[in-house]
C-alpha cells in the first residue's frame, strides 16, 4: 500500500497532469486577475494573508483560480520532491542527471521559498520620506529608516528617470546600515528590501514681496520677518493645507491648498500675540499697520521620497533554488547530448 | 547607412528564402549550397551591425520596438544556423526564416537609431533577461517548424524532408533548448524584479503568461517520455505551445495593456 502511494507521489503522469491543470487554470486565471484590478490589482503590494483577508475572502467565486493554482502548486512540488528523493537513494547509478534534477531541486525551493515569502513576509509599497525624516520599520521591531539625502534625477526633457535616496537603517539610535537606493539598486538588510517607488513634491513655504516695506522675506517654518515699529514676526510652523475644528488646527494634506502659520508676533522681543493665521484669510489689523502685507512671488517646494519596504524570509532560498536551477540548466545541456550520444531515447513509458 | 546594411542584410535572407523554395520544388545540390550560402551571408552582415550597434551604444540595444525585433531575428537566423549545421535541415527550418524575414521586414520603416538607456533598465540582469527570452522564443518557433514538417512528412513521405525519427529528434531538442534558455531567462527576470521592485514575481497578466510558457514546456521535457504523446501527439504539443507562446509575446501587447516593463 505505502509503496503504491509512494509510486504514485513519484509519478511522472502525474507531474504532467499537474502541469496540464496548472497551466489551463492560469490560462483562465490570468485573464480572471487582467480584468478585475480591482481585486487582484493588491497582490504585489500586500503578503497573501493580507491579500485575503481584504479581497481574495470577499470575492470566493473570482479567487478561486488563484488558491487552486497555489494548491495544484504545491502539489507539484511534492511531486518533484517525491520524484528527487527516489532520485537521491538511487544516486549512485543516476548520478549523471545531476543536471536534471537540480532543476527540479530548483523548483521545488524556489516554490517552498514563494509560498514562504508570501504568508509571513511583509510588503508595504510607496512609503512617504521627508529628508531628515526617521520612521519605523513596522516589520522589523525596533528599526528605523531616515531618509538622509533625496535627488530625482530628470533626462533632459525634464521628465524624472531615476530616484536617489540616501538611507541609513537603524536599531534604537544604532546606524546598522546604510546605503544608496536608486533603480536597480535597493537597500538589503536581512530580510528587508528596499526600492524607490516613487517622489512626489510639497509647498513648505513662499518667497513672498512685502509690498509696502519693498522688500522680500520668507514664509517658511523657522523663519524670521522683521516690520515696522520693532515688530518682528516668528513663523513656527507652516503648514500647506490646514482647516479648523472648534480652536484646533489640522493639517489636511501636502497640496498649498489653504496654507496657514503659527506665528508669534514680538515686539522690542517681547511675545504680543501668538496664533494661526490663514493665509488666503484678511491678516489681523495689527500686522497690516506693521506692513505685513504682501504678493507670493513663488512657492518654497521640496522633495519627498516614496520607499517600498518589503520583507521576504523565504528570498534567499528562492536565490539558492535559482541557482541551483541555472547551474541544472548548464549541465542538463551537457548531459542531454551525453545521453543522446550513447542512444538513451526517452522510452521510459 | 545603417538602412542600406539592414536591407543588404534582408535582401539576402530573401533571395535564401526563394532559393529554399526552389530547391523544395526542384531539389539541386547547387541551388541548396547556394541557399545556405546566402543565408550565411545574410547571417554574418547582420551579426557584424548587432556587433556595430552594441560597441556604437555601449550597451546590448534592445530597449525599443526596432531593437527587439532586429535581435530577435537576428536570435531566429542563429537558431536555424545551430540545427542546419548540426543536422543539415534545409528547408525545415523554413518557417524560422520567414519570421526572420518578417521581423527585419517589418523593422525596416522604423527608425533604427539607439535611444539613450534609461537607468531603470542599466543592468545586466535585464540584458540577460532579454537576451535568453529571444533566444528561447527562437528555439520553440524552431520546434514548431520542425513539429509543423513532421505532420507534413507524416502525411507526405517526401524525400525533400528529413525522415520523421530525425524530426521527432530535432523538435525534442528544440524544446529543450527553449526550455533551458527559458529557464534562465525567468531566472535573471526574477532577481531583476527582487532588485527593482523589491518582489520576484509580480502578478501581471505577462508575468503569468510567462510562467504559463514555462511550465508548458516544462511538462514537454517530461511528455516525451510517456509513449502515447511521443511523435505525432508531441509535435500538436509543440504547435499548441507556439500559440502560447505567440500570446504572451504578441497578445499581451496587442490585446491588452500589461504592466510588465516592456510592454
Ligand atoms: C515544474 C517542475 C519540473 C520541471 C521544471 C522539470 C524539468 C525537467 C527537465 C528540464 C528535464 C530534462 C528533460 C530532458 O532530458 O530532455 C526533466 C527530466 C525528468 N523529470 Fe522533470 N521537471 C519537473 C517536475 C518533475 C516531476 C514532478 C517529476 C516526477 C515525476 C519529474 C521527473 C522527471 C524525470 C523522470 C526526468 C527524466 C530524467 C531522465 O531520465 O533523463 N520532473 N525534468
Amino acid at each position: 500500500m505505502m509503496r503504491r502511494i509512494w509510486s504514485i507521489c513519484c509519478s511522472l503522469k502525474l507531474a504532467i497532469v499537474l502541469t496540464s491543470m496548472i497551466t489551463g487554470i492560469a490560462v483562465i486565471g490570468s485573464l480572471v486577475m487582467h480584468f478585475n484590478p480591482q481585486l487582484f490589482g493588491g497582490l504585489n503590494a500586500l503578503s497573501w494573508h493580507q491579500w485575503h483577508n481584504d479581497y481574495g475572502s470577499r470575492a470566493p467565486l473570482l479567487s478561486s483560480w488563484f488558491y487552486l493554482t497555489g494548491f495544484l502548486l504545491m502539489l507539484l512540488a511534492i511531486n518533484t520532491g517525491c520524484c528527487f528523493t527516489e532520485w537521491l537513494l538511487r544516486i549512485r547509478s543516476s548520478w549523471r542527471k545531476t543536471g536534471e534534477y537540480l532543476i527540479h531541486l530548483g523548483f521545488i525551493l524556489i516554490i517552498v521559498a514563494y509560498f514562504w515569502g508570501s504568508f509571513t513576509g511583509t510588503r508595504s509599497e510607496g512609503e512617504r520620506f521627508n529628508i531628515g525624516q526617521t520612521r519605523a520599520v513596522a516589520a522589523l521591531p525596533g528599526h528605523y529608516l531616515r531618509l538622509d539625502a533625496f535627488e530625482p534625477v530628470m533626462n533632459a526633457n525634464g521628465r524624472p528617470v531615476d530616484m536617489k535616496s540616501s538611507v541609513s537603517l537603524l536599531k534604537g539610535d544604532r546606524i546598522v546600515h546604510s546605503g544608496f537606493i536608486h533603480s536597480n539598486t535597493p537597500l538589503i538588510y536581512n530580510n528587508l528590501t528596499i526600492v524607490p517607488a516613487s517622489y512626489g513634491q510639497e509647498t513648505i513655504g513662499y518667497n513672498i514681496l512685502l509690498t509696502e516695506l519693498n522688500r522680500t522675506a520668507r514664509i517658511a517654518t523657522g523663519s524670521t520677518i522683521s516690520l515696522k515699529d520693532q515688530i518682528r514676526l516668528n513663523i513656527l510652523e507652516f503648514q500647506s493645507d490646514a482647516y479648523r475644528v472648534g480652536d484646533q488646527i489640522i493639517a489636511r494634506g501636502t497640496d498649498a491648498i489653504n496654507p496657514a502659520i503659527f506665528i508669534r508676533v514680538s515686539r522690542n522681543n517681547e511675545s504680543i500675540w501668538s496664533g494661526w493665521l490663514f493665509l488666503r484669510e484678511p491678516l489681523p489689523l495689527l500686522l497690516q499697520q506693521a506692513g505685513f502685507d504682501f504678493v507670493v512671488q513663488s512657492p518654497i517646494l521640496r522633495f519627498y521620497s516614496l520607499l517600498t519596504l518589503n520583507t521576504d524570509p523565504g528570498m534567499r532560498l528562492a536565490l539558492i533554488g535559482s541557482i541551483c536551477m541555472t547551474i541544472g540548466v548548464l549541465f542538463a545541456l551537457f548531459s542531454f547530448y551525453y545521453k543522446r550520444q550513447r542512444g538513451d531515447r526517452p522510452d521510459i513509458s | 547607412m545603417q538602412i542600406l546594411f539592414l536591407k543588404t542584410v534582408f535582401g539576402f535572407y530573401l533571395l535564401s528564402t526563394s532559393f529554399y523554395l526552389w530547391h523544395a520544388i526542384r531539389p539541386k545540390i547547387s541551388i541548396r549550397r547556394s541557399a545556405f550560402a546566402l543565408f550565411l551571408a545574410a547571417f554574418v552582415l547582420q551579426t557584424l551591425l548587432l556587433l556595430f550597434r552594441w560597441y556604437t551604444a555601449g550597451y546590448l540595444p534592445v530597449t525599443n520596438l526596432f531593437s527587439t525585433q532586429f535581435f530577435f531575428s537576428w536570435a531566429l537566423a542563429l537558431c536555424y544556423l545551430y540545427f542546419e549545421l548540426r543536422y543539415r535541415i534545409h528547408a525545415t527550418g523554413l518557417f524560422v526564416i520567414f519570421l526572420t524575414l518578417l521581423l527585419l521586414g517589418s523593422a525596416l520603416p522604423r527608425n533604427p537609431s539607439i535611444p539613450p538607456l534609461i537607468p531603470a533598465l542599466d543592468t545586466v540582469l535585464f540584458t540577460l533577461h532579454v537576451i535568453f527570452s529571444f533566444t528561447g522564443y527562437a528555439f520553440f518557433a524552431m520546434a514548431f517548424s520542425v513539429a509543423v514538417m513532421f505532420l507534413i512528412q507524416k502525411r507526405l513521405q517526401t524525400a525533400i524532408l528529413p525522415d520523421l525519427a530525425l524530426l521527432r529528434k530535432i523538435n525534442e531538442e528544440a524544446v529543450f533548448l527553449g526550455f533551458c534558455l527559458f529557464t534562465l531567462c525567468m531566472v535573471m527576470g526574477s532577481i531583476w524584479a527582487q532588485i527593482a521592485w523589491g518582489y520576484y514575481f509580480s502578478w501581471n497578466i505577462k508575468s503569468v503568461w510567462s510562467s504559463i510558457v514555462w511550465l508548458f514546456y516544462g511538462g514537454m521535457c517530461h511528455a516525451k517520455f510517456i509513449r502515447r504523446w511521443q511523435g505525432t501527439g508531441y509535435a500538436w504539443l509543440t504547435i499548441a505551445g507556439f500559440g502560447v507562446v505567440l500570446f504572451t509575446y504578441l497578445g499581451i501587447g496587442l490585446l491588452m495593456q500589461s504592466n510588465h516593463p516592456l510592454e
